[in-house]
């Protein structure tokens, strides 16, 4: 780590030393200082350091703030606009908007979002906990190349991955001929713009949100814990939902987040693999923002659906809080 | 592919973290005899491989490679057909070079993606320094901002961009992806590298100072060349994102040239063309390179892992 960290030996310091001798951070610390050792650790201690990594932070945050915080700021607050006459977005204080998300239309539309992607947690719960549990504990040597080759097309780009996934998913496809050479489907079979199909779409598209976290939280397992449940006579079975389970919990927890969040937004699923009965809200939002051309109700649409999602995510952080604490008992 | 069964389960002590290995390593080792002693135990059944596991795995593996097989296969179709394989061509290949819509929205995507790779490696770098090291309020505050994009979905920020952009009028075009696209990217960049700054032993920067340089020539000097294998490694896997990224990009993009990930979707949404499929497999072999060259970065500066690279942890 020292190597590493002075690759050119000392010559950039020597260039210091007699460039600029730097009296103030010298004098400030004297090297006899006792317990300076200590105060180390903690980064920073000096008025200079601490003001350096502020600006650093700066300019970072200046642009976050400007460029995602206010632009979320304005999406709540065009929610409550209107449109005039010629359908330019006009910022007041109306709630129509508001009101029209109880529009039933809306709701059913909202109702199938949720559906569809606590679906797609719990086929993706079910799914990547086998496949996690496989790799951490029984992949051997070939762990991080099993786990490599799981990560690496999830990079590759999303559009492409859903295309290939309905050319495998539709009528003619490789699946459902499979399907039907083992007797399993008929002709009329179709995965393609069902509900199911739009689902199977985000389970593919997302699964590797759930992989990563509970691979992380089975690979941290401590496995003497699953012997001693062994030792105490426990069945696979036993052992596994008695303590392999509870002890993954947390990383189940997070996947589950980490897949809820971009399946209750995604517009592509619904649109490649449903047809217009099964149409998501963000589709709805797409539209609204396109073909429609209402960004008033574009707006409101992704303000509810950020609402909902808060809403999970407090119960999220709730949960875990009260994990952790049970932890720390 | 073979999931070897490991004869006993007790694993080697991690490489995952250092302080994993220290105070627990007597408890391993305890735990590793008793995992002998008992093996005999274990081999009446409880201690068999998980054949549920394994099955689901690869059937999962199976699913997993199929629709890029499909795409990679079909590229390399001699018909127009997605269902039967005619004959090995390069049609769709030379189909794709020679149109000028998709190459001007290739070279529009690789510009986005140079420039927000350098723009948020800047901002993100800095971003991420003072996050591990200035405890002030102002910190806290900074991490929650860059916080807020990891939870929000994508067409969320998509769509707010795209407020902003029109309500400042300004006309959408290149230069708005780039912008949303840096944003974006800071988050990335600063949530890799945090974790490698708390690991980087503060005591040497302090070393340096002690021995006359000055805080910012410890932090260029020091810090920034001991950080350079993730600096690295984090800029190939942002270009790799940026240059895939679709929703952003669909929602800050102006009509024309579009990138071609959008360029795709409205490909894909008016029917099929296998076209579509060359420039797929194109963007595959891409990415999937980028991403192996950011894997193994790490590893060529002598350090180990990168996978968590990806995890972020």
């Amino acid at each position: 780590m020292a190597q590493r960290t002075r690759p050119d030996g000392g010559k950039p310091l020597d260039r210091a030393d007699s460039g600029k001798p730097a009296p103030r951070t010298d004098g400030a610390e004297p090297l006899s200082r006792p317990g300076r050792g200590a105060s180390r650790s903690r980064p920073g201690p000096s008025a200079a350091g601490t003001r350096l990594w502020t600006w650093l932070m700066i300019p970072g945050t200046l642009w976050m703030t400007g460029f995602l915080i206010a632009s979320l700021v304005l999406v709540a607050a065009l929610a409550f606009g209107t449109t005039d006459p010629l359908g330019n977005p006009q910022f007041g204080l109306n709630f129509d908007n508001i009101a029209a998300m109880a529009d039933p239309a809306y709701r059913a539309v909202l109702l199938r979002s949720l559906g569809y992607a606590l679906l797609t947690c719990v086929i993706c719960l079910l799914v990547a906990y086998p496949v996690a549990y496989a790799i951490a504990l029984h992949g051997g040597r070939y762990k991080n190349l099993l786990i490599a080759a799981i990560v690496v097309p999830f990079f590759a780009n999303y559009l492409v991955r859903m295309y290939g996934w309905s050319v495998v998913l539709s009528d003619d496809g490789p699946l459902l001929r499979a399907l039907r050479a083992m007797g399993f489907a008929d002709g009329d079979t179709k995965i393609l713009q069902t509900g199911p199909g739009v689902v199977a779409g985000l389970v593919y598209g997302f699964i590797v949100f759930m992989i990563i976290p509970l691979y992380a939280a089975l690979e941290r397992m401590d496995v003497s814990l699953i012997e001693a449940g062994r030792d105490l006579y426990g069945g696979p079975l036993r052992t596994f939902f008695f303590v392999t389970l509870p002890a993954t919990r947390q990383g189940a927890a997070a996947g589950c987040v980490l897949v809820f969040l971009p399946a209750m937004g995604d517009f592509v699923s619904a649109q490649l693999m449903g047809g217009p009965d099964q149409i998501m809200i963000g589709n709805l939002i797409q539209d609204k923002f396109f073909q429609g051309q209402n960004w008033p109700l574009g707006s409101a649409l992704t303000m509810l659906m950020m609402a909902v999602l808060f809403v999970g995510m407090i119960g999220y952080l709730r949960r875990t809080r009260k994990d952790e604490a049970e932890a720390v008992r | 592919m073979t999931l070897r069964p490991a004869l006993h389960p007790v694993r080697r002590p991690g490489p995952r973290t250092a302080a994993d290995t220290s105070p627990r390593g007597a408890g391993r080792s305890a735990a590793s005899r008793q995992g002998h002693a008992s093996r005999t135990r274990h081999r009446r059944g409880t201690d068999r491989r998980p054949r549920f596991a394994i099955a689901v795995t690869v059937l999962f593996f199976l699913l997993l490679y199929l629709p890029i097989g499909v795409v990679v296969l079909f590229s390399f179709n001699s018909q127009k057909s997605l269902t039967v394989f005619e004959d090995f061509s390069l049609r769709w290949y030379s189909a794709f070079f020679r149109d000028d819509v998709l190459l001007s929205s290739l070279g529009m995507s690789l510009q986005v993606a140079l420039v927000a790779m350098v723009g948020s490696l800047i901002l993100g770098v800095a971003l991420a320094l003072g996050l591990v090291r200035c405890r002030s309020r102002l910190g806290s505050l900074a991490g929650l901002v860059m916080l807020v994009p990891l939870i929000t979905p994508e067409i969320v920020t998509g769509v707010a961009a795209m407020l902003l952009f029109k309500g400042m009028g300004i006309t959408l075009s290149t230069g708005t992806v780039m912008l949303a696209e840096i944003t974006f990217s800071i988050s990335y960049v600063t949530v890799i590298l945090r974790s490698r700054i708390a690991a980087l032993n503060p005591e040497v920067e302090e070393a340096a100072m002690d021995l006359g340089a000055t805080r910012w020539q410890s932090l260029r000097l020091v810090t920034l060349p001991a950080l350079l294998p993730s600096i690295l490694a984090s800029a190939v896997l942002i270009f790799a994102l940026v240059f895939d990224d679709f929703v952003l990009a669909y929602f800050t993009t102006g009509v024309e040239p579009q990138p071609l990930s959008v360029r795709i979707y409205s490909a894909i949404r008016f029917g099929v063309q296998p076209t579509i499929n060359a420039v797929g497999t194109l963007m595959l072999a891409g990415s999937v390179g980028l991403i192996v060259l950011a894997l193994t970065i790490p590893r060529l500066f002598g350090r180990r892992g990168g996978l968590d690279l990806l995890s972020g942890k």
